[in-house]
């Protein structure tokens, strides 16, 4: 057990979980400082999903940065798929994939009880917000065919160890991230009269809170395996 | 055949049913309105009038006091009456505080005019507090201060559509006095009293946040009509004090500015009343320190009462020995009943308060006569009331109290002869007015306190049963259940059980219960706990077994999804949107339903590569598209939703007391047309279906009956919508109603089918001995005799020619519940509107999609026969969301006031009877269509897993394959090869998977038999277990909340709802029980027939 201590790893999760709930705490901080709830829906006047997209964007090149050591091991078809990063086709395909994502999120706010279409601006902000918390890291990392295969397949061979271990956190992100959203709905049927009860408001603190929560939850994971390492050493 | 199943499902409905009514004994308090009413032989001053008051008079009267000539007189009135109803005014806002902390908090010393009066001349002038009667809410208050009685949740007898009061009341009194009305403010008093009034300014209270329209409408009216002269009681109920109290609280600067309006308003009324008119103001109920009302605390209980007159003094306490201090709300209706001479109203329970009544001589008579003869008719008519109720309402009452209360009464008759002296009389009133206060006690004691016995009892007594349903028969395997329940220790059981029922039918007095129903309640739960534990603890050691075997945190999404459907009782906006909460719920089910799928299947179907043609192939893709499907429809259901009255902008409420035959929208004839195209389509894919599974091969009756019926029925059904609705005015009613008829005699018939001979199998006889060929240009997929025989007889090549062919035999079970569901659902869509009978399909067609998508997932994740025919945990959930969100989808609404009485009157308007039994059952038919139906069809969710593998066997190659990848990742490409299409092969790969032949479809049901019949026994307690759970929260939710402002309009009518719903639903559980015994036992006999025939 002591062996397999990835110390790497440990780092590279550490950061990641850290630059999570750093975007969230950001996010929040940025919600108490305008006072105003109404602005989360609107999708020019709120910032909440630029500072999403660069916390997610944030993440994927810390997981390239950490990638880079493990060049030299690479196989062939890590390194082909490496090189084809950057194509228009991957790029082309990763936005085709992200927009296809957004339009099926849309869908659901909308059969989940969203107004059909008199709300269309505050439904596309939480589906686009659900897109950069579900879908949007894993396609920055991988490219569009890619994260289909991963979504998809079983787990593909061209994953390098260190993008695997970003995809485990990404996966605690993206259900904490449902989940919150699905779970804010809550709070809309009582009769507070509160501002903050529109729709997406709760549904948007949700699963921004779930995300949180999701990352909370790998965070503990990872400072347990470590305390456990730490004290079979010490006992050692 | 095995009933013994059956009765312990009767044994469990029963502990459940009763402990909710034990429950709803004690939770809804009911009083039998009486429709009777008071008059009188008036007694006048004018000397053309039949009973003109003269010295003669007053002599016979008083010669015997008690004939029935002088019980029930009237004597003249005393002046004009104006009231102002200030709601929610409190004792505190007009009590003037000399020594009040400078400044004075906002509601205090604001109404000096009632002060200044007061000094003034304390002769003319009362401050009294005005003590209502819980619940404080505004509608209650006005039933009692108008009746006199203690208002109750249901007043049984009122009709439920109109809040119209036909109870007797002071109103009616004197509209038949001949006393005009006048009447400003609040709508409330004129939907409760329409038509009574000779004017009405009446303003709609609906908006809470707004502080002063109504007033300011009545403000504009009410100098104009204090000026004219042609009313005797005017009427003015002001709301802004108590919208400033729900918005502001009563410390708030608004609250300030109302009083000071108020106390203009009184300024100026008092200004502009004549000498003949006696004022009250008061205020309906009081408000707690945070503005809100509605409980019994003294803060809410304590509102004000001021009466004024500008001439008349007003009878002192020392008079009459009437309380100074306070009045009691009920002593109000009497009391105007004296002031302007009218009878008292007939079920009024309350005394004459003659502090406020001016005292105006009535010639010839001295004082203390005018108050005995007041005194008296009040006693009178207490008496003829309470004992009247108690005679019809036998056991309502204690009779041990009655009998002292009627002593005390006729002591009282005999001693009211011999008063000639004020000193007599004033003693004498005194021991009558406490008798009669021990008579309002004691209907108070009875109508409005909770009886918290009956109600913990209710809920202990519902719990249990659950609890040890859910140890003994949850936890146990479905084979084992024959072992549990032994016929002979189940006839035991329900011989004591009657005799526990016997013991407390005849001895309940000894135990201090009020009623037989109790007693017999109690004995029959206590030992029906004690036995069911019994159970529990001598199977102790297979339960806890199989609960070792359960994963800890299973199924944990699923037991999320159903605390969050029962959590809905416990708040009251969670029950205002309960509709959308559970397509919430249940949408969220199907999501989770395909995602497991999908984790199952997807990730196998594509091996290592993502191909979007192998996506566009696989069966995942359909199931997603079809669930799809599923949950638009119940997006769709949306636009079917009634909305209720506290959600706003609610149009549905106000034209549900006009609903019916009698509105006409344009837009309507759309929905009409919708309606019958979608029931043709559900009748023809039915249809459709059943053909397809072989069922309706043959000529025998009850084939017939399932090939043409539901053909005849929708045609029936689509006629009745579109005429029964239709402009078209010479129509006449019976050929509209024999529409109806024809659908209810379809359904009878096929309920005598199904008892006669149920099974729609064909056995097509051995014609040519040589070919055995199934038709292979039919999409039948007739079901060969030969693999049947293979399991019974083994192959036998030689006899291969006599092999019969049966056609339907793969469902076998299903096909025959689906044909009886089609006439079900026809019956339903013709009681229901023709907007809820889309409902109704649309929450069909979810319901079909949800058996496919559970059957393929049952498939795949079964590793055993029993695994195979125990429908999952989230299916189970589905199924039970499903039932109760198909209430919601075919527009109902948990409100009493929308209850959809037209069923009552489908088909019935020339034959068929009065009879109230019928109705009942055809409305509550229309109401809980949503669990009767799809609790009827319950076992469908156990048989549907096969018969779909034996309609679409190539599933099962595609599951068994993938399977196969899973466990071994090698050259599974060959193994698929060579399983082709081969039914022999087929049917290995089954064997491999799970263990039995899947492709003989429900057959394989009966080879298992006693594994199925326990697992039908098993599921059908688990939904007993969940509608338990459900009534149970919603009991609980009662009981937590049974002070709670909002209690009787929107809890008390969930739990009524919830209660109801359980009551209807778990026989319908049964039903469907019983349903696959017979088909069972039918099946069992052909098969037998089958063989003795070779």
């Amino acid at each position: 057990m002591v062996s397999r201590f990835d110390q790497q790893k440990t780092k590279h999760q550490l950061f990641h979980v850290s630059i999570s709930l750093a975007t969230i705490l950001i996010c929040m901080t940025y919600m108490q400082y305008r006072r105003n709830w109404a602005h989360l829906g609107s999708f020019w006047d709120s910032l909440i999903v630029p500072i999403v997209f660069i916390g997610e964007l944030l993440k994927v090149i810390l997981a390239r940065f950490f990638g880079r050591i493990e060049d030299g091991v690479l196989t062939a078809k890590q390194r082909q798929k490496k090189a084809a990063y950057f194509t228009p086709r991957e790029l082309l395909g990763g936005l085709t994939l992200q927009f296809l994502c957004t339009l099926l999120y849309a869908f659901i706010c909308i059969i989940l009880g969203a107004p059909v279409l008199a709300n269309y601006e505050q439904t596309f902000v939480l589906s686009l917000l659900m897109t950069l918390l579900t879908v949007s890291p894993t396609v920055f990392l991988l490219g569009g065919g890619g994260a289909l295969q991963v979504c998809f397949c079983e787990k593909p061979d061209f994953i390098t160890k260190c993008e695997d271990t970003a995809l485990h956190l990404f996966k605690y992100n993206a259900l904490g991230g449902i989940l919150g959203a699905w779970a804010g709905s809550v709070v809309a049927p009582l009769d507070w009269g509160r501002d903050w009860q529109a729709y997406p408001i709760p549904n948007v603190i949700g699963a921004l809170l779930g995300s949180a929560l999701g990352n909370i939850y790998a965070c503990t994971h990872v400072l347990y395996t470590c305390g456990r390492v730490y004290m079979s050493k010490k006992r050692a | 055949m095995n009933y013994t199943y059956l009765f312990v499902l009767i044994w469990l409905a029963y502990l459940i049913c009763s402990g909710v009514l034990l429950f709803s004994r004690g939770f809804l308090l009911a009083r039998v309105s009486k429709t009777e009413t008071s008059t009188c032989r008036r007694l006048s001053t004018n000397p053309d009038d039949e009973y003109y008051l003269t010295p003669e008079v007053v002599q016979e009267i008083f010669k015997d006091v008690n004939a029935s000539t002088s019980s029930n007189l009237c004597l003249p009135q005393k002046s004009k009456v104006i009231i102002l109803v200030v709601d929610a005014l409190k004792y505190e806002f007009g009590v003037y505080n000399e020594n009040a902390t400078e400044p004075p908090l906002p509601y205090e010393n604001k109404l000096d005019v009632l002060h200044r009066l007061l000094q003034q001349s304390p002769e003319h002038a009362r401050l009294m507090r005005f003590r209502a009667d819980p619940p404080t809410t505004t509608l209650q208050r006005l039933k009692g201060l108008t009746t006199g009685s203690l208002p109750t949740f249901i007043d049984i007898g009122s009709n439920f559509a109109s809040p119209e009061i036909n109870e007797d009341n002071i109103i009616d009194q004197m509209v038949k006095s001949h006393l005009p009305l006048v009447f400003l403010g609040d709508s409330t008093w004129t939907d409760l009293y329409p038509r009574r009034f000779k004017r009405a300014y009446s303003y709609p209270s609906f908006d809470i946040f707004d502080l002063d329209s109504v007033d300011n409408q009545i403000m504009q009216h009410l100098p104009k009509e204090l000026a004219s002269n042609d009313w005797q009681v005017l009427i003015a109920h002001f709301l802004g004090v108590d919208h400033c109290g729900h918005k502001h609280g009563p410390i708030h600067d608004e609250m300030a500015r109302k009083l000071t309006e108020m106390n203009d308003i009184i300024s100026s009324v008092v200004a502009g009343m004549d000498n003949e008119t006696t004022l009250l103001i008061m205020g309906d109920h009081g408000m707690t320190a945070s503005g809100d009302h509605g409980g019994d605390t003294d803060d809410e209980t304590n509102a004000l009462l001021f009466a004024y007159t500008k001439q008349h003094k007003f009878y002192t306490s020392n008079d009459s020995g009437s309380d100074s201090e306070i009045l009691q709300q009920i002593d109000l209706v009497p009391t105007l009943s004296t002031i302007l001479g009218v009878p008292i109203p007939y079920s009024n329970l309350g005394l004459i308060n003659f502090n406020i009544v001016p005292a105006i001589a009535v010639p010839h008579l001295s004082k203390f006569q005018t108050l005995l003869l007041h005194a008296w008719q009040n006693a009178h008519q207490i008496y003829r009331y309470f004992f009247k109720y108690a005679m019809e309402n036998k056991r309502t009452f204690n009779v041990e109290e009655m009998d002292k209360l009627e002593t005390e009464f006729i002591l009282l008759t005999h001693r009211v002869q011999t008063i000639y002296n004020e000193a007599a009389f004033k003693s004498f009133v005194r021991d009558l007015n406490i008798n009669l206060r021990d008579i309002l006690n004691v209907c108070r004691e009875i109508w409005v306190k909770f009886e918290p016995t009956q109600m913990s009892q209710g809920l202990l007594f519902s719990f249990l049963p659950i609890f040890f349903a859910f140890l003994l028969v949850n936890n146990s395997n479905a084979g084992d259940y024959a072992q549990i329940f032994k016929p002979k220790e189940v006839f035991y059981t329900f011989l004591i059980n009657i005799a526990a029922g016997v013991f407390g039918y005849r001895y309940y007095k000894n135990f201090s219960f009020k009623t037989e129903e109790h007693g017999v309640i109690f004995f029959t739960s206590l030992l029906s706990a004690v036995l069911l534990a019994f159970y529990t603890i001598r199977h102790w050691k297979n339960i806890a077994n199989n609960w070792a075997n359960v994963k800890r945190f299973g199924h944990m999404p699923t037991r999320l999804l159903l605390f969050a459907s029962v959590a809905v009782f416990f708040s009251n906006s969670f029950v205002i949107q309960e509709a959308k909460i559970l397509s919430y719920l249940l949408v969220a089910i199907i999501l989770l339903l395909i995602y497991e799928l999908l984790q199952l299947s997807a990730r196998l179907d594509f091996k290592n590569k993502f191909k979007w043609s192998q996506l566009l192939r696989s069966t995942a893709l359909r199931l997603v598209l079809a669930s799809l499907l599923a949950i638009c429809c119940i997006r769709f259901a949306y636009t079917l939703f009634r909305c209720r009255e506290e959600q706003g902008n609610c149009a549905d409420f106000a034209s549900a007391s006009t609903a019916g035959f009698s509105v006409k929208k344009p837009a309507m004839g759309k929905t009409y047309i919708l309606a019958v195209v979608i029931i043709v389509l559900y009748t023809t894919l039915t249809r459709l279906y059943l053909r397809s599974c072989g069922n309706l091969t043959g000529n025998s009756p009850n084939v017939l009956l399932a090939r043409y019926g539901p053909t005849v029925a929708s045609i029936c059904a689509g006629g009745h919508i579109l005429l029964a609705n239709s402009t078209v005015k010479n129509i006449q009613r019976t050929h509209i109603d024999t529409m109806a008829l024809v659908i209810y005699g379809l359904l009878l018939l096929q309920i005598l089918v199904v008892s006669w001979s149920p099974l729609m199998v064909f056995v097509l006889p051995p014609k040519n001995p040589n070919t055995i060929t199934v038709n292979g240009q039919d999409s039948i997929v007739p079901e060969i005799f030969r693999k049947m025989k293979r399991m019974y007889e083994g192959d036998d090549a030689e006899r291969r020619y006599e092999i019969p062919v049966v056609y339907g035999l793969a469902t076998v079970y299903s096909s025959i519940i689906i044909s009886f569901g089609v006439f079900l659902a026809m019956l339903m869509i013709v009681l229901l509107e023709p907007r809820a009978s889309i409902g109704l399909i649309v929450c069909i067609v979810v319901g079909a999609i949800l058996l496919s998508l559970h059957g393929i997932l049952r498939y795949r994740t079964a590793n055993s026969f029993e695994s195979c025919v125990q429908p999952t945990f989230s299916a189970v959930v589905g199924w039970f969301l499903l039932a109760h969100f198909c209430f919601f989808a075919t527009s109902h609404q948990t409100t009493l006031s929308q209850i959809d009485w037209r069923a009552a009157f489908v088909g019935r308007s020339s034959a068929l009877g009065q009879s109230h039994l019928i109705s009942g059952t055809l409305v509550i038919l229309n109401t809980f269509c949503g669990p009767i139906f799809f609790y009827c069809m319950y076992s469908l969710l156990s048989t549907e897993t096969f018969s779909l593998f034996a309609l679409f066997p190539n599933l099962i190659k595609s599951c068994s394959s993938s399977s196969r990848n899973s466990s071994t990742n090698n050259g599974n490409n060959r193994n698929n090869g060579k399983a082709s299409t081969a039914a022999i092969a087929l049917s290995d790969l089954a064997n491999d998977a799970v263990g039995f032949d899947m492709t003989r479809g429900e057959l394989a049901l009966y080879e298992y038999e006693d594994v199925f019949l326990g697992a039908a026994f098993k599921l059908a307690t688990q939904f007993f277990m969940l509608q338990g759970l459900k009534i149970f929260c919603a009991m609980l939710a009662c009981t937590i909340h049974c002070r709670h402002l909002m209690v009787w309009k929107i809890f008390a009518p969930r739990f009524i709802y919830e209660a109801l719903a359980t009551f209807v639903g778990l026989p319908a559980l049964i039903v469907g029980y019983l349903f696959l015994l017979r088909i069972n036992r039918a099946v069992d006999g052909l098969i037998k027939c089958i063989n003795k025939d070779k």
